[in-house]
């Protein structure tokens, strides 16, 4: 469950998100369009704690961080945050040091203390889902741009997210590999997980997607179910943009 | 890290001491024939008149001595910071030393030989010399005359280099005490003599100024000596008595005859390399390469640690500690390593700190390197993406988990290569642990080679020694950047793919 509440950020002299309101319930996924610059990752690096909001509040796994907050509070709130908010990064950013398994099971076991045992082996029930049964002792440099995408996926998941983040999941993949993970992250929501997807690919959206957000400047402009968004759009600029897209 | 420490005590401490306090001693044993230097028969033992000479004196003070080999250029300096208590080395009692230290009563009266080629016909004496260069040892009453009379000259660190030069024509004549001409260069067929010794002098004991209660006991030591015939004896055996001598007998004095106190042979001066013991010099040079290894492995584990404090304090510190960081890096990497060393050894005492030499050396050697791993350090880790940060922190580590779990093994990793290299260097710069007396594997070189003239051969040796210590390491550095090289191969082609 994600609450949005009159977000804003201002930057030095520069605005990049403004009044922003919205809401994100549980086992559904929300994707995030706009043209560049838009503020689209901004906002979804605000929801684990990599940008700081300077208006307005945000509540997600039931953390709650709002502008005005102390340095001392909100580092507390945005640890708490992270441990419900995960999230895939657009390079994936694998730990090259470490193998499969290893970037998989190293937060769970030093930041939230779990037995090894255990979390390696949810961690291998995990990787049979994403198919990479076999790949738990292979290192980051072994694994094509797709394998290390699953495994990036797999160690955000080990962390039991509330929620799960995702920048741009599909712009290191082919259509074929973007069909599948897809298919991936259908299944993820039917046992469960709530995501927001930062995307360019409205064809990503129509598979994904159960809620389109439109943004532009900064600014909220329009936000409704995927089909709605992608087929009917209300505002012009919505129009205007799902007309030029793919 | 305390074992090699430890070993390292072991083996430059006097094992067993006595009741009595040591007389402890200093000379420079390199080229130091005829006065004390490692013997060529057996190059694990030292022997010299002098060395004779002071045990006869410890026996006389009923003290036991103990040799603290020694630097020539820094002797008096070693004294005043307490290295040893007494210098006997073939001493002379100049004005400019008097300032600084106190002197015993003479003990020896020396003259200067001059020598020349063999088939010099120019110079017969210290007048035929105004307009060429003669070589003698720095800082000895023969380069104070030769200043004086305002002849060219070259000082070199020990006769052996002085008479190898003139051999090879690079001086015209050298000047030198009767001791070390009767040692070094009367054997010698290609040198002769030019004119009869001249300027006497006297060779006396040196003490650290305060030192009156030691001066009066040594004082009273060599009056011994010289009255019961000892030091004659120990003279004629090295082939160094004259009628001069009995001018140091105490007044008044009882005549002895002459032959009295002849002993039983006389010492023959043997400059030829058939009479070097090598398997002893080999063993001494392998402990030399012993102390060698542990001090370059004892700094480089105070570089390897405090490099790193460094390279964290320079990038993530607070502004104090990274001007601090900032600082000391500039001064160790902006000053020779040599300044350092002497610096930390004839300095620090100055302020009540003496570490003994292979302690400063250790810790003079690390203190630098650490400046030079910082920036290893600092260079690996902004090597770091900050994607890999973000990654961590996205997963709920703290700060200090992501540094130490995350971004510091992936630094260490682009580190290893540099840093290997940094230790192949290090290894060999512990060599300038020679100027503050360590007895590694340079100093051994220095003094074994004087010792016996074999500078090829142990040259040679030398050489072999240190490549075996630093071909490996090398290598190893090499295969570490191969196999980084090839890592990084692979990721950039991925990054490619990836767009």
């Amino acid at each position: 469950m994600i609450r949005i509440e009159g977000l804003g950020k201002v930057a030095g002299e520069t605005r990049i998100l403004r009044g922003l309101s919205l809401e994100v319930t549980p086992r559904t996924v929300l994707g995030i369009i706009g043209p560049s610059g838009s503020g689209k990752t901004t906002l979804l690096r605000c929801m684990n704690g990599f940008e700081r909001i300077t208006e307005g509040s945000l509540e997600a796994g039931g953390v709650r961080l709002e502008a005005g907050l102390n340095e001392k509070e909100y580092q507390r709130r945005v640890k708490e945050l992270r441990r419900q908010v995960g999230m895939v990064f657009q390079h994936f950013y694998l730990f090259p040091h470490l193998s499969v398994m290893g970037n998989i099971s190293e937060a769970p076991v030093h930041v939230l203390k779990r037995p090894r045992a255990e979390v390696e082996q949810e961690a291998r029930q995990l990787l049979e889902t994403v198919g990479l049964g076999k790949s738990a002792g292979r290192y980051p440099e072994s694994l094509s741009g797709g394998e290390q995408q699953r495994v990036a996926i797999v160690r955000a998941l080990a962390m039991r997210p509330e929620v799960l983040l995702f920048d741009e999941p599909t712009s290191a993949l082919d259509p074929r590999r973007s069909n599948e993970l897809a298919g991936t992250l259908r299944g993820l929501v039917e046992r469960g997980q709530t995501m927001v997807i930062v995307t360019h690919s409205m064809k990503f959206l129509e598979d994904v997607a159960d809620r389109v957000l439109y943004m532009e400047a900064g600014e909220l402009v329009e936000l409704g179910d995927t089909a709605q968004i992608l087929n009917d759009p209300q505002d012009p600029r919505t129009r205007d943009f799902v007309s030029h897209a793919d | 890290m305390t074992k090699p420490l430890l070993l390292l005590c072991l083996l430059l401490l006097p094992i067993g001491a006595k009741a009595q306090a040591p007389l402890r001693w200093g000379a420079d044993p390199s080229g130091g024939a005829p006065y004390v230097f490692a013997d060529p028969a057996h190059p694990d033992r030292y022997v010299g008149y002098e060395l004779e000479m002071v045990e006869a004196l410890a026996a006389a003070m009923n003290r036991r001595p103990e040799f603290v080999p020694t630097e020539w250029q820094t002797i008096v300096t070693s004294l005043q910071r307490g290295t040893f208590d007494v210098v006997v080395n073939g001493l002379e009692p100049t004005e400019d030393r008097a300032r600084v230290i106190l002197f015993s009563k003479p003990y020896y009266i020396f003259q200067l030989q001059l020598t020349v080629r063999k088939n010099e016909t120019r110079i017969n004496g210290l007048e035929d010399c105004r307009a060429r260069t003669v070589g003698t040892l720095g800082n000895t009453a023969a380069s104070r005359l030769l200043e004086k009379e305002g002849i060219p000259f070259k000082g070199y660190e020990d006769p052996v280099g002085a008479y190898r030069d003139l051999e090879l024509g690079r001086v015209d004549a050298v000047l030198m005490d009767v001791p070390m001409e009767a040692f070094y260069a009367r054997p010698n067929p290609r040198l002769k003599p030019a004119g009869e010794p001249s300027h006497p002098g006297y060779y006396v004991i040196g003490l650290r100024k305060g030192d009156e209660a030691l001066k009066a006991e040594v004082d009273a030591g060599i009056d011994k000596i010289i009255r019961d015939g000892t030091l004659e004896r120990i003279l004629r055996k090295w082939n160094l008595w004259n009628e001069a001598q009995l001018d140091l007998r105490p007044k008044p004095a009882a005549e002895g005859a002459p032959g009295e106190s002849q002993p039983a042979e006389v010492m023959k001066y043997d400059m030829t390399s058939s009479s070097f013991n090598w398997p002893e010099a080999l063993w001494r040079l392998t402990r030399a390469a012993g102390v060698t290894v542990l001090l370059s492995l004892g700094a480089m584990v105070i570089a390897v640690t405090l490099g790193l404090a460094l390279a964290v304090g320079q990038s993530r510190g607070p502004s104090a500690v990274r001007w601090f960081s900032t600082v000391y890096v500039e001064f160790f990497r902006g000053t020779p390593v040599l300044v350092q060393l002497l610096f930390l050894y004839f300095g620090l005492p100055l302020v009540g700190l003496a570490m003994p030499g292979w302690l400063t050396a250790l810790v003079g050697l690390g203190l630098n390197y650490a400046a030079y791993e910082s920036q290893v350090y600092r260079a690996a880790l902004e090597a770091i993406p900050k994607g890999q940060y973000e990654a961590a922190y996205a997963l709920g580590m703290s700060p200090v988990l992501a540094f130490r779990r995350i971004v510091l093994p992936q630094a260490l990793r682009i580190a290893l290569p540099p840093m290997t290299n940094d230790f192949v260097s290090l290894f060999k710069d512990t060599s300038v642990a020679f100027a503050i007396s360590v007895w590694e594997l340079a100093t051994a070189y220095r003094e074994l080679a004087n010792a016996s003239g074999e500078f090829l051969l142990l040259g040679v040796i030398v050489s072999a020694f240190y490549l075996l210590m630093s071909l490996p390491l090398a290598h190893l550095a090499r295969r570490l950047e191969l196999r980084l090289q090839r890592r990084q191969a692979v990721r950039a082609v991925e990054a490619e793919v990836a767009g």
